[in-house]
């Protein structure tokens, strides 16, 4: 069988409507430089599992009824036993949940093959890379099927601003935003919302033949959705788009709350803060009204527990503990997030209460700009090293961490941050704490943008 | 298994009918209820001698993806070897800490510790392997019998094992490479990145 992927395998169900739409944003005459492709990969059995699936979310109530597991939490835990070789080989499954043993990313780091179930087919397996905020690199199993169910969640989401989304034929759904010097990007479209319009695109200006195109491009498009991280939308807001998106959804770090009130202001619509992982997808939605990012997935379990891994009681703040999830291909049991928050029952969906663990960082290079922290993590990226961390002292002096194994590597690493910064020293520390560290921080003032 | 034994049955039913303070979760670190050495220091001491302590610490649970099993499965050997007639051969103590450890160590490696309770072939098995490490066979058989039977029972749990692990190298690899393949930005839409 040949390598050679076609647009018939990236857009399996691609009809003539959909081949134009692809066309026009590729081509339009301010399009950015696409540097890759990409495509949904679904086939039409897909297509119909996925509208069951997404009435069914958005059908589902969210949550347990408080102190007592969900209903459905026994049968995983004994299928998961079963199925999964990690569990498998721990033996039968405890009496009790709590004495299930806890895994993190350093489990699913040290062989992610231990996690994937039996009964899952190979051939459609595909892999999200993640460093995450503890810098342990990471390599997620999934599915085509996986990422589509994304939107059903986004789409949950919505519906709590009372938004539900309209955009099909011949319209862009959404514009999936990037701010680094190096990004993914491509065009395609969405199955489930009759074809519209999906473009991941990099608002750094390489990536434009004139940074004046994003305006026009982005008005061009129309999104119904922007989607993003805080770093992404702070340069959108630094762009004269006339445009009226119904959304705006950001994910991957904290959103704060002057940069979301800022983008409410300018784009006059509700700006989702959505907390989701690789590893789980989207988990929650930040609400004024429960005070806290409110539960999304009606199939996870949430516990919060202390730093021996004893559950906490509601209120109380801890990690943030997964069961369950919407991952056939890595069903989580306790998987701790190496985020933190505590757990609230005040309205009638659960909700995490001051969730932190991923704050955004940017550096300031020699030249006075500022560069993302995923532009770290790409330079970083290519190097084997287990964990590391990045920190910027007041007079700009740059700090790399680096776990004890990776030492070998730190000529490597320096002389490619030596480049991205344009500056000649790079200090260095030796990681000492044995789990998680925050992995980028700094001591400028404007670096949370 | 020079030595005549006890009646299998009467070790299976026994195994049946583990209490469920034997099934109750090990003490692994801060997790668990079970402290197994103790259990086990019990057990030798109905024996007649309590052990040493270095003797037990093979039983102190340090990381449950390691250890759990293998205690769990130690702490139902326990109450099979608490059986009457055990306590009436005066089984040696290295004898019994050798069956807690290095046995019950074979037997976990690929078997849910619940198994040998719910499970008849299991039941069974476990009984005799049991007695055999002791150099017992089970009452009312020639030591042909009992060999045959034993082997039976280890050729083919030892077959599927040897199987199973084969099987699961082949699965980690195939894993691996499927994953290695796709780059999931470059196969699969979602709306949004983390």
């Amino acid at each position: 069988m040949s390598d050679l992927v076609t647009d018939q395998d990236r857009y399996p169900t691609l009809t003539e409507a959909g081949r134009r739409m692809i066309e026009f944003m590729r081509e339009h005459p301010a399009a950015p430089i696409y540097r890759n492709q990409s495509g949904n990969r679904l086939t039409a059995a897909d297509i119909e599992a996925l509208r069951v699936f997404e009435r069914e979310v958005l059908e589902a109530s969210v949550g347990w009824p408080r102190g007592n597991l969900p209903s459905w939490v026994s049968g995983f835990v004994a299928r998961t036993f079963e199925d999964v070789p990690f569990y498998r080989s721990l033996g039968s499954p405890p009496a009790r949940f709590e004495d299930i043993p806890t895994v993190s990313r350093v489990d699913f780091a040290a062989d992610i093959t231990r996690f994937v179930p039996d009964s899952v087919e190979l051939d459609r397996l595909i892999n999200f890379r993640t460093t995450g905020t503890s810098g342990h690199p990471l390599l997620i199993a999934s599915h085509p099927m996986v990422a589509a169910r994304y939107l059903a969640f986004h789409k949950k989401a919505l519906q709590r601003f009372g938004i539900e989304l309209r955009h099909g034929r011949g319209q862009v759904g959404v514009v999936l935003l990037g701010h680094q010097r190096k990004c993914f990007t491509y065009v395609s479209v969405t199955p489930m919302m009759d074809e519209s319009g999906f473009a991941k695109i990099n608002l750094h200006p390489d990536d434009w033949r004139d940074p004046d195109d994003r305006a026009r491009y982005l008005d061009a498009l129309a999104p119904e959705v922007y989607a993003g991280d805080p770093i992404s939308f702070a340069e959108l807001l630094n762009i004269s788009i006339t445009g009226k998106p119904r959304a705006l959804v950001s994910v991957s770090m904290l959103l704060s709350r002057g940069l979301r009130r800022r983008l409410e202001e300018r784009f006059g619509c509700p700006v989702l803060d959505v907390y989701s992982l690789n590893e789980a997808g989207p988990v929650a939605v930040f609400d004024s009204a429960a005070a806290g990012h409110v539960l999304l997935q009606p199939m996870l379990y949430i516990e919060i527990l202390d730093s021996a891994g004893h559950p906490l009681n509601v209120g109380e703040r801890g990690e943030i503990t997964l069961t369950g999830g919407f991952n056939f291909c890595l069903p989580l049991l306790r998987y701790r997030t190496g985020d933190y928050a505590s757990l609230s029952f005040e309205v009638e969906t659960p909700a995490l209460v001051g969730l932190s663990g991923r704050a955004p960082v940017r550096f300031r290079v020699a030249n006075g700009e500022w560069i993302n922290n995923i532009d770290i993590t790409h330079v970083l990226g290519h190097f084997s090293i287990a964990q590391f961390g990045l920190h910027q002292r007041a007079d700009g002096g740059i700090v790399l961490r680096l776990a004890p194994s990776a030492l070998s590597l730190v000529d490597a690493a320096r002389a490619a941050l030596k480049r991205l910064f344009g500056i000649q020293t790079i200090d260095l520390e030796v990681i000492t704490a044995e789990d998680k560290i925050v992995q980028y921080t700094s001591d400028l003032e404007s670096s949370q943008p | 298994m020079e030595q005549q034994g006890p009646i299998l049955e009467s070790l299976t039913r026994r195994l049946a009918e583990t209490p469920p303070d034997f099934l109750d979760e090990p003490r692994i670190g801060a997790a668990g209820r079970v402290f197994v050495p103790a259990l086990v220091n019990d057990l030798l001491s109905q024996y007649g001698a309590r052990a040493k302590g270095s003797a037990l610490m093979r039983f102190c649970g340090i990381d449950a993806k390691t250890d759990r099993n293998r205690l769990s499965l130690a702490m139902i050997a326990v109450w099979l070897l608490a059986d009457d007639w055990f306590l009436a051969a005066k089984i040696p103590q290295a004898d019994a800490l050798r069956v807690l450890d290095e046995t019950v160590a074979e037997l976990a490696a690929a078997t849910p510790a619940l198994k040998f309770v719910n499970d008849a072939d299991r039941r069974e098995e476990l009984a005799r392997v049991v007695l055999a490490r002791l150099n017992y066979r089970p009452a009312g058989e020639t030591v042909a019998q009992a060999t045959d039977r034993l082997s039976s029972l280890s050729m083919t749990e030892r077959r599927r094992l040897l199987e199973a692990s084969r099987a699961a190298e082949r699965r980690a690899r195939a894993i691996r490479e499927a994953l290695a393949k796709k780059a999931a930005e470059e196969s699969a839409d979602k709306w949004t990145r983390e």
